[in-house]
């Protein structure tokens, strides 16, 4: 599997920017990971990290005042950021899919589902309505909604939650994209169907060998899906790994902190732990290391030079001054066994 | 649709507005046979003489204008001013009748056409945003600067006589209302994820204003025009009472008011001597303008998200 991974899309530094009235807001500033055919990227993060928007900026969906401003996103071996409105468009939905965090939302509340499903499957094939429609309904039986024939006639309200949400995979999938980007696709959904849905993109992407970059804030969700990790801290990757390294042995203390943080049921654990703080306002970032007012290793170093993202073996990349203190701390076990 | 019927006709207000709807549509359709025309020009109102005073309700065709008809070998198919002659013994009744034809063909046009200007400028405004946004808000406010009535007569006066300058001018001035409203409705729906939904799969702009955006901000639009059809009409009428409307004789309300425009006040001695000449077209434009406003009403009553869950 190592050999023959097959390169889908690079992302090399990507910098998306805020121009807002109150100054520049550094949503995303240098992210980089690699995504492989077939494969799962989770990129983990809590919220207003930028793990949203660096989705966005691949799909150059970002309208003013947001706007890419540096590095690259290369698909296919092509810059999906030198590319024109119209040649993106094609792209959009045919290649490159995208499915929303809340379902209630992200379907149109007057259009029938079957509707939006013939309406992706329209603007990339050159196929008829009733075609179209006849593969919508075919969809939805294969994203286990039950009595498609009826309910792609139905509008977004007659639907529950988790049925929305497979009408957005139904959606998504319907061009066979050979990415697709879940941006917490389960957080609105209870736990029982989150795992339904995880089960389902994943037997989706499986048959037509897809890659997914799964975007979450739940450990357990990536976890479960994920083969490398893209782990997000105020705009930046501060750690990329397969996903056992970082379960088993990461090197940055936010990583470290997060993990240290899921409560654990074979412990005695009196209270949980929690990262002090909170995520710096992003007008205000701190100087040097921007996790540097919430992490326990902190030196000078981190308060004045910010960290590049130092490759420490294959495949693992870390932004910290201190790795040795982790892997220290790491050895004392208190990680969750994975 | 089926509560917004039912609502339609279970409101009293309502059901009157439309009951009046229907009977003018119904004058409408059957105006030649209620009205049966006695020239090739439908629209040209007959004259029952040629006296310059009005004659009352009742009056019979003059001798004059019956042997013109005869001469010519037309048919006299009525021969008596229900309502009276206007000035110039042109027939309230007649003008009437066919003014409701042009009643409605001037309100419907000009709100067709001005609400799909509207709709195109302020969706593409709100839609695209930016310098293209700018640009397009500034003329809708030039536009705006414009008293309504003063503009349109201006306007019509320069392009000449005649109902269908008229539409012209009505349309021209008549579209801001529609952008501005469509332009905040969209600018509200378009931050929804939906729409950033159908944008990631490739849809185009024109499909994501068309199919996506314009049916979830519309209804605001259609409560303004069904309401914006009664005052066009009477924009119309106040062209045509001041003289710069249908060309004299055209079967149109304001003209038939303009007819009375020397007879309000009746004759000396005589006040409301010549009250027919002023009282039936009246009647016929604020029921009219009535029946649209109360339907334009209801139709605000139920499209209002506020009250749907209401109802």
């Amino acid at each position: 599997m190592i050999n023959d991974r097959k390169l889908l899309l690079a992302v090399k530094d990507l910098k998306t920017y805020f121009f807002t009235e109150d100054g520049i807001v550094k949503a995303v500033d240098g992210v980089d990971f690699e995504v492989y055919q077939g494969e799962t990227l989770g990129i983990v993060g809590e919220s207003a990290c930028g793990k949203s928007v660096t989705a966005f900026s691949i799909m150059r969906l970002l309208d003013y005042p947001g706007k890419t401003v540096g590095g690259e996103v290369i698909f296919k071996g092509e810059s999906l950021l030198k590319k024109t409105e119209d040649g993106m468009r094609r792209i959009r939905g045919k290649e490159i899919a995208m499915i929303f965090q809340e379902p209630m939302t992200a379907l149109n509340p007057v259009l029938t589902v079957g509707f939006q499903i013939s309406e992706a499957l329209m603007t990339h094939f050159k196929i008829g309505k009733k075609e179209a429609l006849k593969k919508s309904i075919e969809l939805l039986k294969k994203v286990g909604i039950p009595i498609p024939e009826q309910r792609v006639n139905e509008y977004p309200h007659q639907l529950s939650g988790g049925m929305r949400q497979r009408a957005m995979i139904a959606m998504a999938m319907s061009c066979d994209p050979s990415l697709l980007i879940a941006d917490e696709p389960t957080t609105a959904l209870d736990v029982t169907i989150q795992a339904q849905i995880l089960d389902l993109m994943r037997s989706l992407l499986q048959e037509f060998n897809g890659s997914l970059i799964m975007i979450t804030h739940d450990l357990g969700v990536i976890a479960e899906i994920a083969d490398s990790i893209a782990v997000m801290y105020a705009g930046k990757v501060v750690e990329y790994a397969d996903k056992k390294t970082i379960f088993h042995s990461p090197l940055h203390p936010y990583t470290f902190g997060l993990l240290t943080s899921i409560p654990r049921l074979d412990v005695e654990m009196k209270k949980l732990n929690v990262i002090p703080g909170t995520v710096p306002n992003p007008l205000h970032f701190p100087t040097g290391c921007k996790f540097n007012p919430r992490c326990r290793f902190t030196t000078n170093k981190c308060r004045e030079e910010e960290p590049p993202l130092i490759k420490i073996e294959e495949g693992h990349l870390v932004r910290c001054w201190n790795v040795d203190k982790v892997v220290k701390e790491v050895k004392k076990g208190l990680l969750v066994g994975v | 649709m089926n509560r917004t019927l039912r609502k339609l006709f279970s409101n009293a207000t309502s059901l009157i507005g439309i009951i009046l709807l229907i009977l003018f549509v119904v004058v409408a359709i059957f105006a030649p046979i209620i009205a049966p025309p006695l020239s090739d020009d439908p629209y040209q109102v007959p004259r029952m003489s040629w006296d310059v005073n009005p004659q009352p309700p009742g009056s019979p065709m003059s001798d004059e204008i019956r042997d013109i008809y005869d001469f010519m070998g037309k048919e006299i198919k009525y021969d008596i001013a229900i309502c009276g002659t206007a000035e110039g013994g042109y027939d309230i009744f007649y003008g009437l009748i066919w003014g409701t034809r042009t009643a409605f063909k001037i309100g419907i046009i000009t709100v067709l056409i001005a609400a799909f200007i509207g709709i195109f400028i302020g969706s593409i405004s709100a839609y695209f945003g930016g310098w293209i946004d700018e640009i397009l808000m500034r003329i809708t406010d030039i536009f705006l600067s414009f008293p309504f009535l003063v503009a349109a007569m201006v306007l019509t006066t320069v392009l000449g006589r005649g109902l269908d300058k008229v539409m012209v001018a009505l349309i021209v001035f008549g579209w801001m209302g529609y952008a501005r409203v469509i332009r905040g409705n969209i600018l509200s729906a378009k931050e929804e994820t939906y729409v950033m939904a159908a944008k990631a799969l490739g849809v185009n702009d024109g499909k994501i204003i068309w199919k996506h955006l314009l049916p979830n901000t519309i209804f605001p639009v259609l409560v303004q025009a069904s309401m914006n059809i009664g005052s066009m009409v009477i924009t119309a009428a106040a062209l045509s009472f001041l003289g710069v409307g249908a060309p004299v004789g055209y079967a149109d309300w304001g003209q038939m008011v303009s007819f009375a425009r020397n007879w309000i006040i009746g004759a000396p001695g005589h006040a409301g001597q010549y009250w027919y000449t002023v009282f039936y077209p009246g009647i016929f434009i604020v029921l009219f303008v009535l029946a649209w406003n109360l339907v334009g009403d209801t139709l605000r009553d139920i499209l209002d998200p506020r009250l749907r869950g209401e109802l």
